[in-house]
């Protein structure tokens, strides 16, 4: 690294000292913790509404007014941390967790005072059992040094955090699903309205955060919000941490300014792609993010930019229909959940769109007919497309499958499923047609719907 | 843990955590423990079961002494996971889910394990052993061989790094 002076999140990577308390503490942890307790609730949200945090989980929403959705007087309040990381491409909050498992306790305890939370939960990936010791350990830490329990840092306010472990479902990184799961359930995905904000957790307001957002609460009261704000550009503050994969020199988790560019990233920051070879495509945020071309990586890699900038193309259904977002709104890519996944000039874009839709198939809850079974014919004819076995007319059905689906489901992993699809075929369309042109079943008047969506 | 969820949901919230220990203790999940974890907790088998089978960590099905997790998904996929997951097929001689006739080893495709940047990534658990989930990282051909040479002499891995 050494590009960039300031870190928020990543300060105490590589730190292994970090993961004990007395150490974290010479180091000036804690202390906008035990500042927070004795602060106002109603100063601290001010200061987290001026320092422009947007969730890191995915959909960048403003953390501040997430919060102030919290009904005014209500009794109980539960904070419940997003530490389900499991969107493919993304592995930054597993480096928090590991490395600075107090940096996310002391951010807790920060929103816990702010939100008038008594008890909090971590909802932490089955399949991270070191993070889960070390996350632990931490909390164990913090509860003798009084700084967790009873009467925290000496004041008169309580305070629990309790660490529950997933068992192996993508699906419970989605709000609602990880409550259905944190209450003993299967991680089904509920309807919103109503938001976890007012009906969550047991129905009770539940505010539900990622792990990275919350760990940059203990700069923000430390530096106050404004010069969070001032890090970051437009309406987005702070800094990012981005994990970086696939093909460049240097893969690994960065914590970065959010004016960087897509190509910025990939030379500056990642050393270059692997054997100078030429980027074919970027995976912004994880998969369920529309993939961009070497063309449009001029763009920073920020929420809103991701969202609006023109030079990034319209996502389309079929060429010259634009793929509606809902209210007329289009959509080019999102910055999702800072997994970026750099392929080069070598990459096979219809293999990769399989193995994505694979992925969403196995993953999909099962509750939503379009996403059931959407997923699974997707699935179908992406495998049979990329093996050598695709049907004349196949690259249509996969867009209109993929539009079937999206918009239609509970929650977004149906559009998880169907946005990467149809950006691959609106950007990359002449390498599904060659492959099916050159398949062996090209010609065939064999009914184009899959019969087995389990047929991958 | 009871103690932290409110007194009315607690029995449910906890199933999950319960399953996952009578896994450890019996290597999986049938319709014995879901009876069991049911009574113990106060909610219907019927509700266990269908958490039981709803999560993918949880067996359902006998697996051998070693549970050999690769990832494919896109990360390592692009680093070349399918190489080293089909090499295991062969050298082992199962399929995906499948367990060798001498029940050492059990070989699973599973989905990502966030380490996309240090692929081809794997997992192993050991049965009995919940302390010991071990991970690789960079994985090649040559590395999962001497993985594999170490679970057929009934011993850990070593760390290879990266």
């Amino acid at each position: 690294m050494g590009l960039f002076d300031t870190k928020i999140v990543s300060a105490n990577f590589d730190d292994p000292g970090a993961k004990d308390i007395a150490h974290v503490e010479r180091k000036g942890g804690y202390s906008s913790a035990r500042q927070a307790v004795r602060m106002d609730p109603a100063t601290i949200l001010d200061e987290v509404k001026a320092s422009n945090l947007r969730g890191r989980g995915g959909a960048g929403f403003p953390t501040g007014l997430k919060w102030s959705f919290v009904p005014k007087g209500a009794q109980t309040v539960y904070l419940v941390i997003n530490a389900d990381e499991s969107e493919p491409g993304t592995f930054k909050d597993r480096h928090i967790l590991y490395w600075d498992p107090h940096l996310l306790v002391e951010g807790m305890i920060i929103a816990c005072r702010c939100l008038r939370v008594r008890s909090a939960y971590i909802y932490i990936r089955g399949e991270m059992v070191r993070e889960y010791r070390v996350l632990e350990a931490a909390v164990e830490q913090a509860y003798a040094k009084g700084y967790l329990g009873r009467r925290i840092f000496g004041s008169d306010v309580d305070l629990d955090i309790t660490v529950c472990r997933g068992l192996g479902a993508y699906i419970c990184g989605e709000e609602t699903a990880l409550l259905s799961s944190l209450e003993g359930g299967r991680g089904w995905p509920r309807l919103k309205p109503p938001f976890p904000a007012v009906k969550g957790l047991w129905g009770q307001p539940t505010v539900v955060n990622n792990v990275e957002t919350i760990a940059n609460l203990p700069w923000i009261i430390a530096h106050g919000g404004k010069a969070f704000a001032e890090l970051g550009t437009g309406r987005s503050g702070g800094l990012r941490l981005l994990s970086v994969c696939g093909h460049v020199n240097k893969p690994g988790v960065y914590e970065v300014p959010l004016r960087l560019t897509g190509r910025e990233i990939i030379e500056d920051v990642c050393d270059g792609v692997r054997d100078d070879k030429a980027v074919k495509a970027v995976i912004p945020g994880g998969v369920s993010m529309p993939a961009l071309t070497p063309e449009e990586l001029d763009v920073p890699f920020e929420f809103d930019a991701l969202q609006q900038d023109p030079s990034i193309r319209e996502v389309e259904v079929r060429p010259g229909v634009k793929f509606d977002l809902g209210g007329g709104r289009t959509l080019r890519t999102m910055a999702g959940s800072g997994g970026m996944v750099v392929m080069d000039e070598t990459t096979d874009i219809p293999k990769i769109a399989w193995r994505i839709l694979h992925f969403f198939h196995d993953e999909s809850c099962g509750q939503c007919t379009p996403c059931r079974e959407g997923t699974g014919w997707l699935a179908s004819v992406a495998h049979r497309v990329a093996f050598g076995h695709g049907r004349s007319g196949d690259v249509d059905l996969m867009a209109s499958i993929a539009d079937g689906i999206a918009g239609n489901t509970i929650c977004a992993l149906g559009d998880a499923a169907a946005w990467p699809t149809l950006a691959f075929l609106t950007k990359f369309r002449p390498e599904f047609e060659a492959k099916v042109k050159a398949s062996t079943h090209a010609h065939s008047t064999e009914s184009a719907i899959p019969f087995s969506p389990g047929g991958t | 843990m009871w103690s932290r969820f409110p007194p009315e949901a607690a029995g449910k919230a906890l199933t999950l955590s319960i399953l996952s220990m009578a896994q450890e203790q019996f290597g999986k999940v049938d319709s014995e423990v879901f009876e069991l974890v049911g009574a113990r907790l106060g909610v219907p088998a019927s509700h266990v079961k269908g958490v039981a089978t709803f999560y993918t960590m949880l067996n359902k099905e006998d697996v051998g002494r070693y549970h050999l997790q690769i990832c494919t998904n896109i990360g390592c996929m692009l680093e070349g996971a399918y190489e080293v997951f089909d090499h295991c097929k062969r050298r082992l001689g199962v399929d995906n889910r499948g367990t060798t006739e001498d029940g050492r080893v059990t070989l699973a495709e599973v989905e990502c394990l966030a380490a996309c940047g240090f692929g081809p990534v794997a997992q192993i658990n050991e049965r009995g052993q919940p302390e010991i989930p071990l991970y690789f990282e960079q994985l090649n051909v040559e590395k999962i061989d001497q993985i594999i040479d170490a679970l057929e002499e009934g011993r850990i891995p070593e760390d290879l790094g990266r």
